[in-house]
């Protein structure tokens, strides 16, 4: 695979991701729909009675900007793995419900390029977000009344949710990998939905400290040295389903 | 010497025996070569091991001398291909289609303008040429598929069906378009089920039946649908004849 067909490739994908509608409505729902909730979730707990205050006591703490933030990061977790799972599904699968696979054999661009061209742009389209997220959830922040946070409160949403949200991201490649052996895009879709509920049955009993796509959002609520190591050894997983991804497109065949 | 298109006992068979069966082929450069057999016949899937789609079960494909199975970016920038799905994405517009086309068919960036306008103007895509390709019809954007197929001007050529859904100002602009690719020296295969087209931009014409070559008809031959069907049903007597003789 050339630098050139690689940059070519990429091209073509991120062109794709500004032209098309499915990563720009997935880009809006994540950013608008996170905010969204930190900010009712934060206005119920400072106005509400105090049963709302006790049922959402554990999502926004004791509420003001760490609460917020705190809130944020929750949502950005199962959001971002959501819209991340559906956007790859969509890009690989795509080829295949469109018939534009064939198209993509027998030229200067190999299809590992593509393979590669697609996870890259996945990638890309994620800093996109995360720099949008983090734009309109603080600005978001002071419109409901906050006041202006504090530089640890930025410090905690500049320095979190962009490692939040792109190991993510990373957590949702086997979507790619699922799509392209099913050859569409619901297969995809099916895993995503796997993994963000397992990822969440697997928090809430208290474990997922060893389970990968839960790794990300344990170390942004609580990064510690632990949690660190354990996102750090999770991104194996990851890791895995680039090379299977990426394989598979380089040994397809149109044969089904 | 140019070398052109090859594929040299190929065979390449599916679940319950379908497929092709040790088939030879030469497509010679400056030549367009027709493959015409009914639904089922192989015709798909010999191009599709032609272009690296397929992996044969035995046998070779080879482009300007170098196995399909090994050939890299310098010969694959040298093809234009049609089979089964068109590259084309919907979000994109017409002019957009063709430049993404260009650019993942290996086109240098200064020259992918120039060639872009082309297309667009062999193919008649002048009107829809700022629309997106999901608005277009199937005919318009079966027209689309074949100028970001052939705009890079392929030395090889391989279109499955390439009329089908166009009307026949595009089907003349198809044949004119060949045979100038031709000219210049490329080698094409197309296959078609209309045999009046066929006659009358293929050099070579070869019949496929049950994924074997049985046999060639003359381009600019008289009934040539009945030469034809003549073929094809002689291949069915000796394989029934064959096989009773077997059970």
């Amino acid at each position: 695979m050339s630098g050139g067909a690689l940059r070519a490739a990429v091209a073509v994908e991120l062109r794709k991701s500004v032209r098309a509608r499915v990563p720009l409505v997935a880009a809006a729902l994540l950013v608008l729909g996170v905010v969204a909730i930190s900010a009712s979730a934060i206005a119920a707990v400072s106005a509400g009675p105090p049963e709302v205050l006790a049922k959402l006591g554990p999502v926004v703490g004791g509420g003001g900007w760490a609460g917020y933030v705190d809130a944020a990061l929750q949502v950005t977790g199962a959001a971002g793995a959501g819209a991340c799972g559906i956007l790859i599904s969509w890009s690989f699968g795509r080829e295949f419900a469109e018939g534009t696979i064939a198209g993509l054999f027998a030229l200067p661009v190999s299809r590992t390029a593509v393979a590669a061209a697609k996870l890259v742009a996945l990638f890309v389209w994620t800093a996109c977000v995360t720099a949008s997220l983090i734009a309109v959830l603080l600005t978001a922040g002071l419109l409901v009344g906050l006041g202006p946070p504090t530089a640890s409160d930025v410090g905690v949403v500049v320095g979190r949710i962009p490692v939040l949200l792109l190991a993510t991201a990373a957590m949702t490649v086997p979507a790619a990998w699922v799509s392209t052996i099913t050859r569409g895009l619901m297969g995809g879709i099916a895993t995503t939905v796997v993994l963000l509920a397992s990822a969440q049955v697997i928090v809430f009993s208290g474990g997922g400290a060893w389970f990968p796509p839960s790794a990300p959002a344990l170390w942004a609520l609580a990064p510690s040295p632990s949690t660190l190591v354990t996102l750090l050894w999770s991104l194996l997983f990851p890791a895995v389903a680039i090379i299977l991804t990426v394989v598979s497109w380089h040994r397809l065949q149109l044969d089904r | 010497m140019v070398q052109g298109m090859a594929l040299s006992g190929v065979s390449r068979t599916f679940a319950g025996g379908v497929g092709v069966h040790g088939v030879d082929l030469d497509i010679a450069p400056g030549q367009v070569h027709a493959l015409v057999g009914l639904n089922g016949a192989g015709k798909s899937t010999l191009m599709k091991v032609l272009l690296g789609m397929l992996r044969p079960t035995s046998g070779a494909a080879r482009i300007a001398g170098v196995p399909v199975r090994s050939a890299g970016a310098g010969v694959w920038s040298r093809v234009g291909h049609l089979v089964e799905g068109p590259l084309v994405y919907g979000e994109f517009t017409v002019r957009g289609n063709l430049e993404m086309s260009a650019a993942l068919h290996g086109v240098p960036r200064p020259r992918r303008a120039a060639l872009v306008d082309r297309g667009v103007v062999e193919f008649g895509l002048q009107p829809y040429m700022h629309r997106r390709a999901r608005s277009l019809s199937f005919g318009n954007k079966q027209r689309l598929a074949l100028a970001a197929a052939l705009h890079h001007d392929p030395d090889f050529v391989v279109l499955d069906e390439p009329t089908t859904g166009l009307d026949p100002a595009g089907t003349i602009l198809l044949r004119e378009r060949l045979r100038r690719c031709a000219g210049e020296g490329a080698a094409i295969l197309i296959s078609s089920h209309h045999l009046d087209e066929v006659s009358r931009v293929a050099d070579r014409i070869t019949v496929i039946n049950e994924g074997r070559l049985i046999g060639r008809l003359e381009p600019r031959g008289a009934e040539l649908e009945q030469a034809f069907f003549a073929l094809v049903l002689a291949d069915d007597e000796r394989r029934r004849a064959g096989e009773e003789a077997a059970s």
